[in-house]
């Protein structure tokens, strides 16, 4: 089809996609440049050019702290996301149960759960109940938002693997956990992986639910770019952020291909 | 080794009833063939007999043991699915191992010995440290059937294990596999829906129709003597004419087909007159030519030729309805030819 497109729709279509993929990078584009700069200020186009704000920024113990602190967020409610999501994939791939339709719908629609709902509600609760936020409750809130990325890449991969394997182990004297630890979650380990770097980037990403519940004492890296903007935007705040789309980036490939391949096995 | 007996075997999947009151006795080393279309409930039979499914009522007994409620993984059973169910994470001696890593069976020295063993049985060895996927279909199939064989279970179930392989590849393993069988002479229930597979491989075969067991019995016993038209037609596409029979002197047999033409017939299994099925084997039909005879000769018109190489599949009309006769390729007759077709009294079946 595409080969036999008049040579002038052809060129619409390059012209259109270039053009939507310039309004998509343009902002990414332009921090990364920013900073590069080996001036002083957040501007654009950068002046000069240097990785000095880099050094700056990961030689900062506030930067440094605040990193640490992200890491263990994001480590924390990865450890709990995972397996939640799993076990939640395998019962609603394999199980029947009364309104499954209802808890797929919701498992298996992310954006269903805006971020700023789940971050009051849990506002409301630890102030009531806990007596404040804490990095608990931040965790909490951020396997909350990650759970819906497990159960999604476990489950398409779990889509794929043959129940027969699992019967099989059955007859062949294999228990229940016997079944799903030998059989059917290492047939999942793709999908597993992909849904651990989506869990660790959903956490690590996320400012609006930190911004909510944070304390006085607790300051993780996207926190940290948002004050440092208010109150003293050098070229560190961009090159921070840099750091957030590298690796934002790295999970998305892995993951991408995570999944992909296990097309080509299966 | 162990004799399977069924009692009153009934199961239902919501609205379906999929197997109605079931009873079987499966003789200690037999090798028995489920057969139906699909829907007939031998599938269902089968996954009742490794508790895949649990009955809603009967009893199922392993050899002494009442399993009914036993789990499959307590049953010993060896399993070989349709899609092979090979672990695709495991190798070829990993899932061979698997079974009897369950169990706890034999001491690891003991253990690769049987895979080593089992793999020179299915005449696949040194494929051992290889994975699934780096296999052809029927490689596949025979890592299935050993790894289904390693743990001497006291019953192998096969399910339609050779519907995924190509033909040639089929007939060369259902040969194997009466070979195998030969060497593990182990009670073993194949359930499938291809006709030539049961009548080749099993001692015994049990056609079933909706829940129901039809007809069981040796194959060339159920082959040449249908008890009912479904079986008559499941079993090789047999020619079905309605016909009114009734008994002439000399204790014989005649009867009507629906155009009016009479013919002889063999007398009735219950020796009563009237409305009955005459059952026309496709092989048993033959063109008459000039100075031919036969038991019973009709008139034809051919419909249409099929050359098949070592054979020629003829449709006819006579007796008022379609006959299809499969006959040798050096009989030369051309559509829209009047012929005459006949057979013999005692190839022919007179049913209910």
């Amino acid at each position: 089809m595409s080969g036999r497109a008049p040579w002038l729709l052809r060129l619409a279509a390059f012209v259109f996609l270039a053009a939507m993929l310039t309004f998509l990078l343009a902002p990414l584009v332009v921090v990364i440049a920013a900073s590069l700069s080996a001036g002083g200020y957040l501007v654009f186009p950068p002046q000069g050019l240097s990785f000095r704000w880099y050094l700056e920024v990961l030689n900062d113990r506030r930067w440094q702290e605040a990193l640490l602190t992200s890491l263990i967020i994001a480590l924390m409610s990865t450890a709990f996301a995972v397996p939640l999501g799993t076990a939640g994939a395998i019962a609603l791939t394999r199980f029947r149960f009364f309104g499954k339709s209802v808890a797929q719908l919701l498992f298996l629609s992310p954006l269903l759960f805006p971020t700023i709902v789940v971050a009051i509600g849990l506002l409301i609760l630890a102030s009531r109940w806990l007596g404040g936020s804490s990095i608990a409750v931040i965790v909490a809130g951020h396997v909350a938002l990650s759970i819906p990325f497990v159960v999604r890449t476990v489950g398409a991969v779990l889509e794929g693997v043959d129940p027969a394997t699992e019967e099989a182990a059955r007859v062949m004297g294999a228990g229940f956990f016997q079944r799903y630890r030998l059989v059917v979650l290492p047939q999942c380990r793709a999908g597993i992986l992909a849904g651990t770097l989506l869990a660790f980037l959903v956490s690590f990403d996320d400012a609006v639910l930190v911004l909510f519940l944070r304390t006085p004492l607790i300051d993780t890296v996207p926190l940290r770019i948002y004050s440092s903007l208010e109150f003293s935007p050098d070229p560190g705040v961009a090159a921070a952020s840099t750091l957030l789309i590298v690796m934002a980036a790295i999970v998305v490939i892995a993951s991408e291909r995570l999944l992909a391949g296990r097309r080509v096995i299966g | 080794m162990a004799s399977v007996t069924i009692r009153n075997l009934s199961k239902r999947f919501g609205k379906v009833e999929a197997l109605k009151d079931v009873s079987l006795t499966i003789e200690n080393g037999a090798f028995v063939a489920l057969m139906g279309p699909s829907g007939c409930g031998k599938t269902t039979l089968l996954r009742l007999i490794s508790g895949l499914e649990r009955a809603d009522s009967g009893t199922i007994q392993i050899g002494a043991q009442n399993v009914t409620r036993i789990a499959p993984e307590k049953r010993n059973i060896g399993l070989m699915f349709q899609s092979y169910a090979l672990f695709p994470h495991m190798t070829v001696a990993e899932n061979l191992n698997f079974p009897m890593r369950m169990r706890r069976d034999y001491d690891p020295s003991e253990r690769s010995l049987r895979i080593d063993r089992a793999l020179e049985l299915v005449r696949l060895p040194d494929i051992g440290d290889r994975y699934p996927r780096q296999l052809s279909g029927g490689q596949q199939q025979r890592v299935a059937v050993a790894r289904a064989l390693i743990d001497e279970p006291n019953v192998l179930l096969l399910d339609e294990p050779l519907s995924n392989l190509d033909a040639r590849l089929r007939d060369e393993m259902q040969i194997e596999l009466v070979e195998m069988r030969r060497q593990v002479p182990i009670t073993t229930i194949l359930v499938t829906h291809d006709q030539t597979e049961g009548l080749t491989l099993a001692d015994e075969i049990i056609v079933m129709r909706e829940g129901r067991i039809e007809q069981a019995g040796a194959p060339r016993a159920v082959y040449s003597d249908p008890a009912t038209p479904f079986v008559a037609d499941f079993l090789g596409g047999a020619n079905l004419v309605r016909v009114d029979a009734a008994p002439t002197a000399y204790n014989h047999w005649r009867a009507r087909a629906p155009d009016g033409t009479g013919v002889p017939v063999p007398s009735p299994p219950d020796g009563r007159p009237g409305p009955a099925v005459l059952v026309l084997r496709q092989e048993h039909v033959r063109v008459i030519g000039a100075g031919q005879t036969a038991d019973a000769i009709v008139p034809a018109e051919v419909a249409a030729v099929a050359y098949r190489g070592q054979s020629a599949q003829l449709s006819v009309r006579a007796l008022g309805q379609r006959l299809r006769l499969v006959i040798p390729p050096s009989v030369r007759v051309e559509a829209g030819e009047a012929i005459r077709v006949g057979w013999s009294v005692a190839d022919s079946r007179l049913i209910r």
